[in-house]
């Protein structure tokens, strides 16, 4: 079986979890019998050095079975590929593979519109779409979280949504609606990795038989620590970016308060970087906070700043917390964090909505507090510091994270199915 | 010195007349009226003493003439002129306090004609003869006559019957006038030849003859942009009363009926030459011919390619996009060659070399139709069923010819509610005051069948013969769309040929229908749209309602007309 995997950008050009978990796949795959996986990940403007003069899809670095496709001039706002060339070198890559299974990672920097191409190109093939976020639902960078006042967002509508991009009437909310429903229609499967996505999707009007949830799976390839259940647990990790929904600064604010009450004895390591992509706002409160904890003297400084990391030094930070803050502020899908916290046995402390909560049972595995809400954050750290066995009792809970293999064997059952007929209702 | 300033002495030869002489009183015996006093004194009797101060104190006027040495001394003018016009010489024996006191017939005396507070903003001319005048006067004493225009060898004269008049909020500021005036002016006319110009010696000329004088370059601009800066000056201007008809009744005596020619002119040129390419299967034939008219924006093409291409049966349609901006060609041929690869409809482009509006770029299209049924369509509209295409199909084939000949279908606002199902007119009638006179206007005013109704409101949505439906989708036969000679040319840009279509339709004896073919309408949202384009709409208020207010008087007026095809 010819299996196309379509993604948003290579994970060894361009860092991010979609492209993770495609390549993860990819991987999972080829150790298969009798499955030969394809990758054809997108590179953009932001890496300019893969471009070749004349060429629209490339091969990457030598490696096998590896393509790049080099997008140019994407259509954000209908989330389509203008380039005639462009389509006509995705058409011949997919006539001249001719994959039993093309599955679509993500559309962007290709177009919602390919998956229509891809059914023309290829009738009978098997079309896959794995949602990653809400991009096909929410214009608002696919988070579905309100732009207007910071609200999850349950249900997209024209209004809503040009109340949220007020630069749009919201007619143009209607149609997008429509544009995309009508290409997601084409696909045979939708896959999340998470549950809760499943009904946003079918709140949205999608037909809930055409769901499947396939987790996200990783190799870690650690081994846990021998942590000590015994003493004190009071250092705490931020993984991530520090752009605004990752609620860094939700953290920052709530070791705020907890020094404005005299408490004092915990460290918080921020682990990440991107924090060009915050807003204006954000990135002003994260680094006026980070410049006054660098004014304090070294013993009265709670918040440690690591910058980025590399995969290979998890390990070394994972070493330095007793606890994983996963502080986001949108539905957060998967939350990749929380699998690599639990791998390396680190109890999580995370908001109390989408894939963290479906994924964490507080109180068994994890701390829930309410999403956005510091002084509930701070309740909560104080609690994780002080109250005995807690962290013992919470890291026993923990179960291994969800492997490739699952995540690969997930796919494959999807892969197998019978494809359903096309609905015009998606 | 009114109507007989003296400029110049006049011959004491011939003793001139009381119209040119400074003033010629005449004794008033008329009853006073309160608070104004009869004269007192009388005529200087012959020979008596002269008073030379008291004389020019009585006459200001001569006192200028004398100052301007028309005359030696106020002496010299009563010998050759006061005397025989009864002017004063000297003051009442008693001089009345605070009331006015005539002394001589003050209409007989009127001061000299001024030249009255104006301007000549802009003179513009188009190479293909389009004449655009535009300025200001302040004539609310002292009315307009005309504005007259003298090029080299040329020259045209503006009547005041002919200029549209409008406010300007900035004139009126300039001469203190508290209360709003149509001072503005502005005539346009189309020439139908070359006029060279550089430089036009303008005179706006008032009525008592008083006249404003300015040497004026002329501006040189292309023909369209005559159109559009004509255009968007109606929509713009700023009216004393209501603009919805004071914008109509400005153009009505003369300046409408030179735009539409002017844009008949610009429209024929449009449609020369235009630019046409094929998608997909090209020796087909229909069932029928979608066309599409764009105008600015390419974005929903794609949109409606990707919805129209899961419509079962849609292969028995062609798709025609007939685009009237040529500055989105790049953008349209790859858009149309994007949509033949992804969705595989068989798609025809035709480019115009300029806007010739909706009704010339769909005939257009309709002639390079391969089918006998043709669907003119707006960008933004799109079918809300999923069988619609079926369903249009079938309406066209099963139903009387009668009932097919022309129809439309249920429209939709994105909210879901129903934006209409079918049109019908009203008439709406304005008394306007305007310099004392009543001019009355009235307008044809075409209105929507239950708009924003809940979308399953039954009464709206059955199938009957309508006064008129929307160009946003028309389905008609060609043959009787070519019987009726298309859509009527004489109106710009877009906006009413749609309910002219459907008055000629129906007046040929087969009113328009509306079947139940549902459509979503985001109405507005697949074009852009200029103050020009509302300048145009107000020329075509005008171009309808003189086509069909008589007509639509007689028994089409109204939600429930009476005319016998439409019950």
């Amino acid at each position: 079986m010819k299996i196309l995997l379509v993604s948003l950008y290579h994970p060894d050009l361009v860092h991010g979890g979609s492209q993770q978990i495609a390549y993860e796949l990819f991987k999972g795959l080829k150790q298969v019998e009798g499955v030969e996986p394809f990758l054809l990940a997108s590179a953009d403007h932001h890496t300019p050095a893969m471009f070749k003069s004349g060429a629209r899809i490339t091969g990457f670095d030598g490696r096998e079975n590896e393509f790049l496709f080099l997008s140019q001039g994407y259509d954000y706002l209908w989330h389509k590929t203008p380039s005639v060339n462009l389509a006509e070198s995705f058409k011949e890559f997919l006539e001249l593979l001719r994959p039993d299974v093309v599955h679509f990672h993500h559309f962007m920097t290709y177009g919602i519109d390919y998956l229509t191409l891809t059914r023309k190109v290829l009738p009978d093939a098997k079309i896959v779409f794995t949602a990653h976020e809400f991009l096909s639902i929410c214009a608002a960078y696919g988070h579905m979280r309100r732009l207007t006042d910071g609200s999850l967002c349950n249900r997209a509508s024209a209004v809503r949504c040009h109340q949220c991009i007020p630069a749009l009437p919201p007619e143009h909310y209607f149609m997008r609606e429509i544009w995309m429903k009508t290409h997601l229609a084409v696909a045979d499967v939708i896959t999340t990795p998470s549950r809760f996505m499943i009904a946003h999707y079918v709140n949205w009007g999608l037909d809930p038989a055409k769901f499947r949830h396939v987790t996200n799976g990783m190799r870690m390839n650690v081994k846990p620590f021998r942590a000590s259940t015994a003493g004190r647990h009071n250092r705490f990790g931020f993984f991530g970016q520090m752009v605004d929904v990752k609620g860094l600064q939700v953290l920052l604010r709530a070791v705020a308060l907890l020094r404005a009450q005299g408490f004092t004895d915990f460290t918080v390591e921020v682990n990440g970087d991107n924090i060009h992509f915050a807003t204006e706002e954000c990135r002003a409160e994260i680094e006026a906070f980070f410049a006054a904890e660098a004014e304090l003297p070294a013993a009265s400084r709670n918040v440690i700043v690591n910058g980025a990391y590399h995969h290979d030094q998890l390990r070394a930070r994972m070493a330095r917390v007793d606890w994983v803050v996963v502080p986001s502020i949108w539905w957060e899908i998967f939350c990749l964090v929380i699998s690599e916290a639990w791998s390396f046995g680190r109890p999580v402390i995370a908001s109390n909505a989408g894939g963290p909560a479906e994924r964490i049972t507080d109180g068994k595995d994890g701390l829930l507090f309410e999403l956005g809400d510091a002084r509930a954050l701070a309740d909560t750290i104080y609690r994780a510091c002080t109250e005995e066995g807690l962290w013992a009792s919470l890291a026993q809970g923990i179960t291994p994270p969800p492997t490739r293999e699952e995540m690969v064997a997930g796919f494959l059952e999807v892969y197998a199915e019978t494809a359903q007929p096309a609905s015009s209702a998606a | 010195m009114s109507r007989g300033s003296p400029r110049k002495p006049p011959d004491p030869a011939s003793p001139a007349p009381a119209a040119h002489n400074p003033a010629a009183m005449a004794p008033l015996h008329p009853p006073a009226p309160a608070g104004v006093h009869p004269p007192a004194g009388g005529p200087f009797p012959a020979g008596g003493p002269f008073n030379e101060e008291l004389y020019l104190r009585l006459n200001p006027d001569v006192l200028v003439a004398v100052s301007s040495g028309a005359f030696r001394s106020g002496r010299e003018h009563y010998e050759r002129f006061g005397r025989a016009e009864g002017r004063p010489t000297m003051v009442p024996s008693s001089l009345v306090r605070d009331r006015v006191v005539i002394m001589a017939d003050p209409d007989r005396i009127a001061d000299k004609p001024r030249a009255p507070a104006g301007n000549i903003d802009h003179i513009k001319i188009s190479p293909a003869g389009g004449i655009y005048v535009v300025g200001w006067v302040n004539d609310s004493q002292d009315r307009l006559e005309s504005v007259d225009l003298y090029f080299t060898g040329w020259s045209i004269s503006f009547s005041a019957a002919n200029i549209a008049r409008v406010r300007r909020p900035d004139a009126e500021a300039s001469v203190g006038l508290l209360t709003p005036q149509s001072s503005g002016y502005w005539g346009f006319l189309y020439a139908a030849r070359r006029l060279p110009a550089t430089i036009c010696n303008a005179i706006v000329r008032l009525k008592s003859g008083a006249e404003l004088h300015a040497l004026v370059t002329v501006d040189t601009v292309e023909d369209e942009e005559l159109r559009n800066i004509t255009l968007s000056g109606l929509a713009l201007a700023k009216y004393v009363g209501d603009p919805y008809f004071a914008a109509v009744q400005s153009i009505d005596a003369a300046i409408a009926a030179q735009l539409i020619d002017f844009n008949q002119m610009l429209t024929r040129r449009a449609v020369n030459a235009p630019y046409i390419e094929r998608f997909g299967r090209t020796d087909v034939q229909y069932k029928g011919s979608i066309i599409v008219c764009l105008f600015g924006k390419t974005d929903y093409m794609a949109v409606q390619q990707a919805i129209f291409a899961r419509q079962p049966g849609i292969g028995d349609y062609e798709f025609i996009y007939v685009c009237n901006s040529p500055d989105v060609t790049e953008v349209l041929l790859r858009e149309a060659r994007l949509c033949s690869m992804i969705y595989g409809l068989d798609v025809t482009v035709i480019i115009l070399n300029a806007n010739a509006g909706f009704a010339a770029a769909n005939n257009l299209a309709a002639k390079h139709a391969r089918s006998e049924r043709l669907l003119f369509t707006n960008p933004d509209v799109f079918p809300r069923d999923a069988d619609w295409a079926q369903k249009h199909t079938a309406i066209v084939q099963d139903l009387p010819a009668d009932q097919t000949a022309l129809f439309g279908a249920p429209l939709y606002y994105d909210d879901g509610s129903l934006m209409h199902g079918g049109m019908y007119f009203e008439l709406d009638r304005s008394p306007r005051f305007h310099q004392g006179k009543r001019q009355d206007t009235a307008i044809l005013r075409v209105e929507h069948y239950g708009k924003g109704a809940p979308p399953d409101t039954a009464d709206y949505l059955r199938p009957r013969p309508v006064p008129a439906v929307t160009g946003a989708f028309i389905s008609t036969a060609r043959g009787w769309f070519e019987t009726l000679e298309g859509f009527s040319e004489d109106y710009i840009f877009g906006h009413y040929e749609d309910a002219d279509l459907c008055m000629k339709s129906l007046e040929a004896g087969r009113p328009a229908w509306l079947h139940d073919a549902k459509l979503w309408h985001l109405e507005g949202k697949g074009s852009t749209r200029q103050p020009q384009h509302d300048g145009g709409s107000a020329v075509n208020r005008w171009l309808f309602t003189r086509h069909w207010q008589e007509a639509v008087a007689r028994d089409i007026l109204g939600p429930a007309p009476q005319h016998a095809s439409l019950k």
